[in-house]
């Protein structure tokens, strides 16, 4: 995310963490567990709120920075779905996890319009909209959105 | 279907159209504003009593072809000094702040002052817009247009040989922009209602990957002062500094090759720049109004001659087809003939007319138009008011911090 500090890259300060949440991967990301959530939103100071809905769990964390970044995660615990809202971008890196190279190539090629950009893939759909001071924007796995559950959940 | 079209010729006609303009300009000729329920500005034959404050601005394919842009020159000198050099095709972008000239658009031997930091390292930026980010360091300019001056400010050199290597947090927002073909223009004049392009954010953190010091050990995120970031240029005028008018005539559904209209600089300093019957629509603070559209309202919404189509939610909520071979415009069946609303935070409101044609017929190969008004395309939730928003309407742009004819800016009028 676009909140962490550089220096928490540090090995011992990983190490530290690692022994305080029982290490996970530093990223939450598209495709991954809720666990990667949770260390990210210690890492970050960030606020966090949890709430169950019918089929999914949406995670809403909000940076120091007023970007707010949703989590939907399905009843098994990946996150199928992320959006965010804010001034500026989120690490779509880290957002997108292993999703993150493919949207890029998709984007290097879309010079058609200039304007809301829309990827649509057999495996990942990404939508950015907005200008600077208001993006928005939302990343999701088709395949993995639960059963009972529309795209239009993800907000 | 096409969006852009390659070639020389079709490159070259708007540009021609360009110089015709400032001839007839300097030849006294009026505006070709018309406007459809707004304002109308009718810009005197003989140069207005303060300084010329209108500079000549063309709608069409721009310098790579691609449709509804809106693009007009500037005037770069090294400060304090003549050594100067003329860009166009620069695209006119009120969606944004502050001033981006492609390297390879400057003349080989033109260099401007390099921004550093206080031990002497060069000042790089990675700026974010939706479709990707422009990198490259900052520097320090003059600007001449029409008859206004913008002295020794900071802007961004896009792609500078010197600044090849992006920094892992700036690939992290997603692609760059860092050639002609990638941007479209061969730089982006940002007019838009804010006076520095990050504002208090970037003076207050360092960590949104957008402001860097680049010393040869590699580029690290900083903070960056407000005085030290990308300056709004027409803020920094000596008069005619408090906004921007976009005026644009009219096209039929059909659309044109290419239309001429006017930048004006200032909103009530001259005889040429009154707001008139305008309605006036405040902004929040991150520079948005609130469309309603068939009973519903979409708070994010913002007018941008930087978008080049009416970008508004999905099929889901309009019941209009994306295009099968470009999912990222609409191709009704028929035209559509829709209305909205947009209403500013101060509760005024004004309703807006608009039209939506299939995109594939319009962008056909045969169809030799780069302007349309009714070239639309699905948004993020929101409604973003491109360039076929601004043509037959004089739109106003009215700048933070001020306040202008007894209306707080931000605003967007029309």
């Amino acid at each position: 995310m676009i909140w962490i500090d550089r220096k928490w890259s540090s090995p011992l300060l990983a190490l530290a963490l690692a022994v305080i949440v029982f290490a996970v991967p530093a990223s939450a990301e598209l495709g991954g567990t809720i666990s990667t959530i949770q260390a990210d939103q210690l890492k970050m100071g960030a606020s966090r709120q949890v709430t169950s809905t019918s089929g999914y769990q949406l995670h809403e964390m909000q940076s120091p920075q007023g970007i707010r970044v949703r989590e939907y995660a399905s009843p098994n615990g990946i996150v199928f779905g992320v959006t965010w809202n804010g001034p500026w971008m989120p690490d779509l890196r880290q957002l997108l996890g292993p999703y993150f190279n493919q949207y890029m190539v998709a984007a290097q090629g879309k010079k058609a319009a200039r304007g809301p950009v829309s990827i649509q893939l057999p495996g990942l759909i990404v939508e950015r909209g907005g200008h600077a001071r208001s993006f928005f924007g939302r990343a999701y796995v088709p395949q993995m959105i639960p059963q009972g559950v529309t795209a239009d959940a993800i907000q | 279907m096409r969006s852009s079209k390659n070639g020389i010729f079709s490159a070259s006609l708007p540009l021609l159209a360009l110089l015709c303009t400032f001839l007839l300009c300097l030849a006294g000729c009026g505006g070709s504003a018309a406007s459809s329920g707004s304002n109308p500005i009718t810009p005197p034959s003989t140069p207005p009593t303060g300084v010329n404050n209108s500079v000549a601005i063309t709608a069409g394919g721009g310098p790579t072809g691609l449709v509804n842009g809106v693009y007009t020159s500037v005037t770069l000198c090294a400060p304090g000094t003549s050594n100067c050099a003329t860009i166009s095709g620069v695209l006119v972008d009120t969606g944004s702040t502050g001033l981006r000239i492609l390297s390879s658009a400057l003349p080989s031997g033109f260099s401007l002052p390099q921004q550093t930091d206080s031990n002497n390292n060069p000042i790089g930026e990675c700026f974010p817009f939706v479709s990707g980010s422009t990198w490259g360091p900052v520097h320090t300019t003059d600007m001449e247009i029409a008859g206004e001056k913008a002295s020794s400010f900071p802007m961004q050199i896009i792609g500078a040989e010197n600044f090849a290597n992006i920094p892992t947090s700036c690939s992290s927002n997603g692609p760059t922009m860092q050639s002609l073909a990638d941007l479209g223009a061969n730089g982006i004049l940002g007019v838009g209602n804010f006076k520095q392009d990050c504002g208090p954010a970037c003076a207050a953190e360092s960590n949104l990957g957008i402001y860097f010091t680049c010393p040869s050990s590699g580029c690290q995120e900083i903070e960056q002062p407000i005085g030290s970031q990308l300056q709004n240029p027409v803020s920094l005028f000596a008069t005619d500094n408090n906004g921007v008018i976009i005026a644009l005539p009219s096209v039929s559904a059909s659309g044109a090759v290419s239309v001429n209209g006017e930048l004006i600089f200032g909103i009530g300093t001259q005889s040429n720049n009154a707001l008139g019957s305008a309605t006036v629509l405040t902004l929040d603070d991150n520079g948005n109004f609130t469309t309603t559209f068939q009973g519903k309202s979409y708070s994010n919404s913002f007018v941008d001659t930087g978008s080049n189509g009416l970008f508004f939610l999905n099929t889901a909520a309009t019941g209009i087809s994306v295009c099968s071979d470009a999912n990222f415009f609409y191709c009704p069946t028929t035209t559509d003939n829709l209305s909205a609303t947009n209403q500013g935070q101060n509760g005024s409101s004004t309703p807006i007319n608009f039209n939506v044609e299939n995109a594939d017929m319009l962008l056909s190969p045969s169809d030799p138009n780069f302007i349309f008004n009714d070239l639309a395309g699905p948004g993020s939730g929101n409604f973003d008011w491109g360039l076929p928003f601004f043509l037959g309407r004089n739109v106003f742009v009215g700048f933070e911090q001020e306040n202008i004819s007894g209306n707080a800016g931000p605003f967007t009028a029309y």
